[in-house]
């Protein structure tokens, strides 16, 4: 009988064990977590739900001026042990004062990552990918593209846990970015060099590992950040022109979502003349249906 | 666009009132002694609180001194009361700066890691 229960408790604890190998799944290097940015792409190949992304600004470039309302979504899942796919789309409103409302979905964009290499013990990780505009997908009441534009980048991410004892107010700071070079498939079009990256300091952070300094939720769980989304074109007549916004926000991380808001500043007039604003819902589906995702269709997480 | 949005907002208040069924990572809520704290005295044990209950089998603190040498009584366990409670005693401490090193395993097998250091300051 004591054999039988013995043999049991042991079969559980192999089952946990075994469990236990497909943990640390959304945004973990050591003991860091990189929450999930709102402008760029983190460098992490997991199971994430970005669920909606709203944005809202008011356009008045060469056109008519309007007030566009965005909502996206984006999914990704882990297919093989670090390697990810995605799918991502945004349905856009535009209201245009004095004409009719123009309003459908985007282009599709497909991605596929990879995470190259991680250290746990310096907080780093590097990814690789391929995103992929799929030209004609989209609505053509909205402008949408006809032509697909292939972008591979490379995505990082640091912690600063090196900082010593004595620049322990420092140690929270965290960047991540990415870096792609696109080719759009028609001839007229520019390629263009897509830069970004996130400066984020991590209030959870200092108060789990660096030091309490006696702060309450909701603000123990927030993450303030200013993003930098950056595109400079190359050739066809329009090289050297920079675009992009910087965008100052917070992230609040709950066990389960995370929702960040930020404001979109446009750097210069080709950027846009009106400040936007962003706010979007990260849903943790590995924490919510472990059973279902927060490890790979095929193997195993190392 | 309207049903959009009244879609989006569905899914939204679904998220909001999912949380008190479901499990996820146990994070480090905070500890006892302190996070980065200065005490005066030894404690008698290092005591943390995670966000989630902790599987008692796979779950430990480990406290080192400056040396790294290993200093608890390797007696860690989960409080009766609360899962979410995880206790290892330490000897009469001197003064100097510990590491906690703790590992855990949430109930639904998530694995999370952290350490923290606190000084004694007699």
């Amino acid at each position: 009988m004591k054999i039988k229960r013995l043999a049991l408790r042991c079969a559980a604890a192999g089952a946990l064990l075994l469990g236990a190998s497909r943990a640390l799944a959304h945004g973990y290097v050591g003991d860091r977590f990189f929450p999930p940015t709102i402008s760029t792409d983190d460098p992490f190949a997991v199971d994430e739900l970005a669920l909606p992304t709203v944005s809202v600004v008011k356009n008045s470039g060469d056109g008519p001026s309007n007030w566009e309302w965005d909502s996206g979504f984006e999914f990704d899942k882990e297919i093989l042990p670090h390697f990810a796919i995605g799918i991502s789309d945004t349905y856009i409103y535009q209201h245009f004062r004095h004409l009719p409302t123009a309003q459908g979905w985007d282009n599709l964009t497909l991605t596929a990552k990879y995470e190259l290499w991680q250290n746990d013990e310096h907080e780093a990780i590097v990814a690789v990918g391929l995103e992929s505009d799929i030209g004609g997908t989209g609505s053509r009441g909205v402008g949408r593209a006809s032509f697909s534009t292939l972008t591979p980048k490379l995505y990082f991410g640091k912690g600063f846990a090196e900082f010593g004892d004595q620049l322990w107010p420092l140690q929270p700071f965290a960047v991540t970015g990415e870096v792609g070079q696109s080719f759009p498939t028609s001839a007229a079009e520019p390629n263009a060099l897509e830069w970004g990256f996130a400066v984020e300091y991590s209030l959870p952070y200092l108060q789990s590992h660096v030091k309490d300094i006696g702060l309450s939720k909701p603000f123990a769980n927030m993450i303030p950040l200013v993003e930098f989304s950056m595109e400079t074109t190359e050739n066809r007549g329009q090289g050297g022109l920079t675009t992009g916004t910087v965008n100052p926000g917070v992230l609040w991380e709950t066990n389960y979502f995370q929702l960040g808001v930020e404001a979109n500043i446009p750097i210069n007039r080709a950027s846009g003349s009106h400040v936007g604003a962003t706010i979007q819902m990260w849903i943790f589906i590995d924490d919510l249906f472990p059973k279902i995702f927060g490890h790979p269709v095929f193997g195993e997480r190392s | 666009m309207k049903q959009l949005t009244l879609n989006m907002t569905g899914v939204l208040l679904l998220l909001l009132g999912l949380p008190t069924f479901v499990t996820a990572h146990a994070n480090l809520d905070h500890a006892e002694p302190k996070v980065g704290s200065t005490v005066n005295q030894s404690p008698k044990e290092v005591k943390i609180w995670f966000s989630q209950s902790v599987e008692p089998a796979f779950s430990t603190i480990e406290v080192f001194d400056s040396a790294e040498k290993r200093i608890d009584k390797k007696d860690s366990h989960v409080d009766k009361a609360d899962k979410a409670i995880l206790i290892v005693s330490v000897p009469e401490l001197d003064a100097g700066i510990y590491k906690v090193v703790w590992h855990v395993v949430s109930v639904d097998t998530h694995k999370t890691h952290g350490d923290f250091k606190f000084t004694i300051k007699k």
